[in-house]
């Protein structure tokens, strides 16, 4: 079956054919795709600027309105710090919770030692 | 006496034959490579195990109804879902769950390498018709340079199933094998200056663009190769599951035990499908052979039109020539593969992001290519 090395069943089957269009429609596709992603970036940029010159904001004159992904996440974990972690004033109020620890033979540790812990 | 002497007859030490002693050893391998080199373990362990399961000798074609290919076995119905091409597309409604397109829409000019990187798919089409198989048998052969398991699974049960198993051992071993393959051919046809190119930051990408992206990606991929649409729309749907926002139950189940249920039935029926009497065969060693060229092609087709966009990008915008290897899909492999080399070659350069552009974006291009190989191909009744 594999003997030969034969061009003439590429020719027969339409392999040119098939591998030629059968790539361009891939790129095609791609290609399409990439076009709408791309144009559909820049109408979004048209509308955020639009709006941002209606509430008369200066930034709207600035070139690059895109955000990097570094700049979101500093920004992100600087406001993070800001309501989360970083603060100034403790909370004076203390209470003590009652934190109920029920009881069940499936989770009791002392069925699951074989010894008992020295004191 | 009968009765013992028809026990012996019917344990695998007498129906053992040396197909049998080579697949087994080729599953242990495959075992090893998943647990001692961490080689895709998702994958070649149930592969490898299936592998042990399909070649365990017994006598065939007696009723015992034990083997993959014997009807009625537990075996058979669970092959049953590849056979049938079912198995793939809920794999693709994980991956799409659980794939983040940001990065390919920050910078969609980097699709066009998920594209070129499908060169693999169609010079390996005609090398297998060149050497004498049939016009469907090529195309399933072919699909191996799209590096994607499901969809090489997908596109031969429906033009090839004879030749099912060596196409989805070829394809899944391929992917496994993505960081031995892949950075040699990389450093072949890069320069050290190339492979050191820093790119831009991605930018943030909304909400909006997350979210019409699979809509738009399926509305414009799939009426052009509606053949895709099982894989395809399922991606996509998946992605959407993700994107909205108000469905995170569906995408958890989607990207977490449903994938996994899959992976399990897919690679453990995959791997006993190479039960040696119908696998060891000359055609499935020579679809191995085909199977790596096509994934050379692919790897190079990807790395060299990222050196011909360099033509044309300004100072500043070019690209590091090596994300166009991870176009070949393989994901997320290729793209960790590529980051560990831009690693080496400057610890400060961080090309994950970058990769997984062409990365996802080839995985749309393979699907789309085995769509179009079916419309192509496929006999209508």
């Amino acid at each position: 079956m594999f003997d030969q090395f034969s061009f003439s069943n590429i020719v027969e089957n339409d392999g040119i054919l098939i591998t030629v269009v059968g790539y361009v429609i891939v790129f095609a596709a791609l290609l399409f795709l990439y076009v709408f992603i791309a144009n559909f970036q820049k109408i979004l940029l048209f509308q955020q600027r639009k709006k941002l010159k209606d509430k008369g904001h200066r930034a709207a004159d600035v070139d690059d309105l895109s955000i990097s992904g570094e700049t979101s996440a500093a920004i992100a974990m600087a406001l993070y710090m800001e309501f989360e972690e970083a603060h100034d004033l403790e909370s004076t109020v203390l209470t003590i919770k009652r934190v109920q620890r029920p009881y069940s033979p499936w989770s009791s540790k002392l069925y699951g030692l074989r010894e008992y812990p020295k004191r | 006496m009968g009765g013992i002497d028809q026990f012996i007859h019917f344990t695998g030490f007498a129906n053992m034959t040396w197909g049998h002693l080579i697949m087994l050893a080729v599953g242990l391998f495959f075992i090893f490579l998943a647990i001692k080199k961490n080689y895709e373990p998702l994958l070649l362990v149930p592969i490898g195990f299936g592998i042990l399961l399909g070649n365990i000798p017994f006598m065939e074609n007696v009723g015992l109804q034990i083997g993959i290919y014997e009807d009625g076995s537990v075996l058979n119905y669970l092959y049953f879902g590849v056979l049938k091409g079912i198995y793939p597309p809920l794999i693709f409604l994980g991956i799409g769950a659980m794939t983040d397109f940001s990065a390919l829409i920050s910078n969609p000019k980097l699709m066009l390498l998920g594209a070129a990187a499908q060169v693999g798919i169609f010079l390996t089409f005609l090398v297998a018709l060149a050497l004498g198989f049939t016009v469907d048998q090529s195309a399933a052969i072919g699909i191996i340079g799209g590096a994607d398991g499901p969809t090489a699974i997908f596109l031969s049960s429906k033009l090839a199933p004879e030749l099912l198993g060596a196409i989805a051992i070829a394809a899944y071993s391929y992917m496994a094998l993505v960081p031995v393959i892949q950075p040699p051919i990389i450093k072949l046809l890069t320069s050290e200056e190339e492979r050191k190119i820093k790119m831009k930051p991605p930018r943030a990408v909304t909400k909006l663009e997350k979210m019409l992206f699979p809509i738009v990606g399926l509305l414009l991929t799939t009426f052009i190769s509606p053949g895709a649409l099982p894989l395809l729309g399922m991606l996509f749907f998946g992605n959407l599951l993700k994107e909205s926002g108000v469905t995170k139950r569906l995408a958890d189940t989607a990207s977490k035990p449903l994938i996994d249920i899959v992976t399990i039935l897919l690679g453990l029926t995959v791997g006993a499908s190479t039960q040696a009497t119908t696998f060891l065969t000359s055609e499935s060693i020579l679809i191995f052979v085909l199977g790596a060229v096509s994934f050379m092609i692919a790897t190079a087709g990807g790395v060299l039109f990222a050196k011909f966009m360099n033509l044309f990008l300004k100072e500043g915008d070019k690209l590091n020539p090596m994300i166009g290897a991870a176009g070949v899909s393989a994901v997320p492999d290729s793209a960790r593969v590529v980051h560990s080399m831009g690693l080496k070659e400057d610890p400060s350069n961080y090309l994950l992001m970058h990769a997984m552009a062409p990365n996802v974006s080839g995985v749309i291009g393979s699907a789309v290519a085995a769509g179009i190989l079916m419309g192509f191909l496929l006999k209508v009744l």
